[in-house]
């Protein structure tokens, strides 16, 4: 981060935003969840400026079912007829005075909080615990969990104050890809090849007027001049894990891994000897007995115990009741003395 | 887990079960090889009446006997009881004990089947076959078989309780089990002769296991005559029905199909009410075998009376596989004509079942953790809803809580 909250730098811009007092407490202390219609008189008349249309002037006592809709672009209160009016046609700019963003009706909704600045600040955590989602068991040690909280943190603070917005965004935009990158690097592969996904543009970056020609050119050549590096990940945070990718799944085998092979012999077709003189009668050829079965049986009957050492099977075992045996004597003491007897 | 024939059958082959259990079962066999080993009740095996080695052995099987602690009764037949059980110094490893009766007809000496299961078990050791953990006797007269404990129940109740529904992976997957069992057991010369779906029992990881070894034996030498009275009359290969008395692998392979086409139509394949009828539901779907397609088929003990004189009949055609047996795919269906062939010579093997292309056609096996279970899926449904809302609760309370950051832990 090149700068942080709490600087100097951000205070006195907060200041000048907040006329002094601070931002977020100020926040907390009107954080209420507003109502659709307020019903209590007094209040009505307390707020009877947000009851006016700041577009066109209507207010509620003329109209009582009128809502008031906010952009999260630029956060500017109109009512519902205002957005149909205006941005029914497409993007357009906003018609608050000194407000130039390019507004989309679709992005137009209710606000959840009376505060607007708390609606900002919701959306702005909102956006960036979506794509700082780490947890602690991905990082090394607690240390650098704390310091990557600081971080987001950090990152968070900018992004509502606007220090170093394009800056922030643009590295917040790298890092929500590598992620996904890192998740299926399949998907992203395909992204690429498609050119960037609108889908995420759309989301954090400004929405731009077809008519503003120039602002496109200019967009486009700041993307197409400036190729990021493949390994910029826009933030970097120490003892994060590299996320394991998972194994490949094994091809199934029908076998299960079990397979027996004649180690000391090999089994042929036919034996020329006059106990199978018999394999020419219908038994052996209808009656479902398979002379070849029987030659294998045969053989591993008289080469199965081979390649196995009793001796050194006892040996070992003698090792084993050994240390028993030494356990049990070193708990009783008796069993030394029948070692002897046998 | 690959293992040499050269070697014999290890009881224990790597992955099969913990050493700690090997150990466990092994005293019985070894201790009755090695007098050396002292054992700290020895002192009184002397004075024990019947001369030293009686009491030895009796001594051992207290050894044995004393590891396990009898549990509820899970059910009885006719042959024998089954208990649940467990070890008696870890409580939680469970097993099941299955006490054979005493056989009236067989007053000397042991029960045949216990006998043969005992015999076969104790050599076989495969994740897809039942694991036989130790045998004891109590009062001297009762053989008890320390079993694998398996909760799940038989792979017949699978496809007979209508709640459960499951898809061609998972037939895939359990045929596979199965098939896979089977070829063990073939590998080592062993014919089970009693494969039927209330026989193949399902563990806790939900892998098959073959179980009852009653009627099982080892691949017979050439002159040796077998009974042809043997597998269950839905399971039994036609070359039974007419009288072959030596046969191989192959009469299991047709149980092994039966059970892998019950799967696919949920429903017995081929019931039938008596034994003389059966051959005639067999030929209703195989169609009359001949001299042509089964060579030598005439000189089989009751072809006369069976099927001489029963009319021509063709099998049926491939689209009525198809219609009964949408789950299982062509692939599927291939496998288990293959199995079900009425000549037994040209059957497929264990070995040829397992290379067959079905199980590399798609859909792959059901994992085994996927797979669908008796109970298992409503209650644990059930069971993860109700830990579930516990767990969201328990969430939402921690969200309200602001996070405490303590420095003070990191150094």
């Amino acid at each position: 981060m090149s700068r942080v909250a709490r600087a100097p730098g951000a205070s006195t811009k907060r200041a000048v935003e907040d006329g002094g007092a601070s931002h977020l407490s100020h926040s907390l202390r009107s954080l209420s969840i507003q109502h659709q219609s307020p019903s209590k008189p007094a209040r009505a008349a307390a707020d009877s400026a947000s009851e006016i249309c700041p577009v066109c002037k209507s207010s509620r006592y003329l109209n009582p079912n009128m809502r008031f809709l906010v952009n999260p672009e630029c956060y500017h209160k109109m009512c519902e007829s205002c957005v149909d009016r205006i941005f029914s046609h497409g993007p357009a700019p906003c018609p608050i005075a000194g407000c130039k963003k390019t507004l989309r009706k679709a992005r137009f909704r209710m606000q959840t909080f009376e505060d607007l600045k708390v609606e900002r600040e919701v959306d702005i955590r909102r956006r960036v615990a979506k794509a700082m989602n780490k947890e602690e068991a991905d990082f090394e040690t607690l240390r650098d969990y704390n310091d990557y909280l600081e971080e987001v943190e950090e990152i968070t603070w900018n992004l509502i104050l606007k220090i170093d917005v394009e800056q922030t965004e643009r590295r917040l935009r790298r890092w929500e890809e590598a992620q996904k990158a890192e998740l299926n690097p399949n998907a992203v592969r395909r992204s690429v090849d498609n050119g960037p996904d609108i889908s995420t543009l759309s989301e954090t970056s400004h929405v731009i007027l077809k008519k503003g020609g120039t602002q496109r050119r200019v967009q486009g050549a700041s993307l197409g001049n400036t190729p990021i590096p493949e390994d910029d990940t826009g933030f970097s945070f120490r003892g994060l894990k590299k996320r394991k990718a998972p194994e490949p799944e094994k091809a199934f085998d029908p076998t299960g891994g079990w397979s027996v092979e004649p180690l000391y012999y090999s089994v042929k077709e036919e034996y020329d000897h006059k106990f199978f003189a018999v394999k020419h009668e219908p038994k052996f050829y209808a009656f479902g007995y398979k002379a070849p079965e029987y030659y294998s049986h045969a053989l591993r009957d008289a080469f199965g115990g081979l390649g196995v050492f009793l001796e050194d099977d006892r040996a070992n075992e003698v090792i084993d009741f050994g240390t028993q045996a030494a356990a049990v004597a070193a708990g009783g003491g008796r069993d030394v003395e029948m070692n002897d007897v046998f | 887990m690959g293992m040499s024939p050269a070697l014999s059958p290890r009881p224990n082959p790597p992955g099969s079960h913990g050493p700690v259990n090997a150990a466990k079962a092994k005293p019985l066999v070894h201790l009755l090889n090695h007098k050396t080993v002292p054992s700290p009740s020895l002192t009184s095996a002397a004075t024990t009446p019947g001369g030293p080695d009686e009491g030895l052995a009796e001594e051992m099987n207290d050894v044995v006997k004393n590891q396990f602690v009898f549990g509820a009764r899970l059910g009885e037949g006719t042959y024998a009881t089954v208990y649940r059980g467990h070890y008696r110094e870890e409580p939680s490893k469970l097993v099941a004990i299955k006490k054979m009766k005493k056989n009236t007809e067989w007053q000397d000496g042991i029960n045949l089947d216990s006998l043969r299961e005992m015999k076969y078990l104790a050599e076989l050791h495969h994740p897809y076959v039942i694991n036989l953990i130790a045998v004891f006797t109590t009062k001297d007269e009762n053989i008890n078989l320390v079993l694998e404990h398996l909760p799940r129940g038989e792979l017949q109740d699978i496809w007979k309780d209508k709640d459960i529904a499951y898809g061609g992976a998972d037939v895939k997957a359990w045929s596979n089990m199965i098939c896979q069992g089977v070829w063990w057991l073939h590998e080592n010369f062993v014919l089970h002769r009693d494969i039927k779906s209330n026989n193949i029992l399902i563990a806790a990881d939900n892998s098959l296991k073959l179980a009852d070894f009653g009627l099982a034996r080892s691949f017979a030498n050439p002159e040796a005559e077998m009974t042809y009275n043997v597998i269950t009359r839905f399971y039994r290969p036609p070359e039974l029905f007419l009288g072959s008395s030596h046969y191989g692998g192959c009469v299991d392979m047709w149980s092994v199909g039966c059970v892998i086409a019950e799967l696919a139509v949920r429903d017995w394949f081929l019931p039938s009410e008596t034994d003389l009828a059966h051959l005639g539901v067999i030929t209703e779907v195989f169609g009359v075998p001949t001299e042509s397609d089964w060579p030598g088929i005439s000189k089989l003990r009751f072809w006369k009376e069976q099927l001489e004189n029963t009319p021509a009949k063709r099998p049926q055609p491939l689209s009525w596989w198809r219609g009964r047996m949408p789950l299982i795919g062509d692939a599927g269906i291939d496998l288990v004509r293959g199995l079900l062939t009425m000549n037994p010579v040209k059957r497929l093997t264990a070995k040829q079942a397992l290379e067959h292309h079905y199980w590399t056609a798609a859909p792959k096996p059901q994992k085994k953790e996927n797979l669908p279970r008796k109970g298992g899926k409503e209650a644990e449904k059930a069971m993860g809803e109700s830990l579930k809302r516990v767990g969201e609760t328990e969430d939402d309370k921690m969200t309200k809580i602001a996070r405490k950051l303590d420095f003070g832990a990191m150094r």
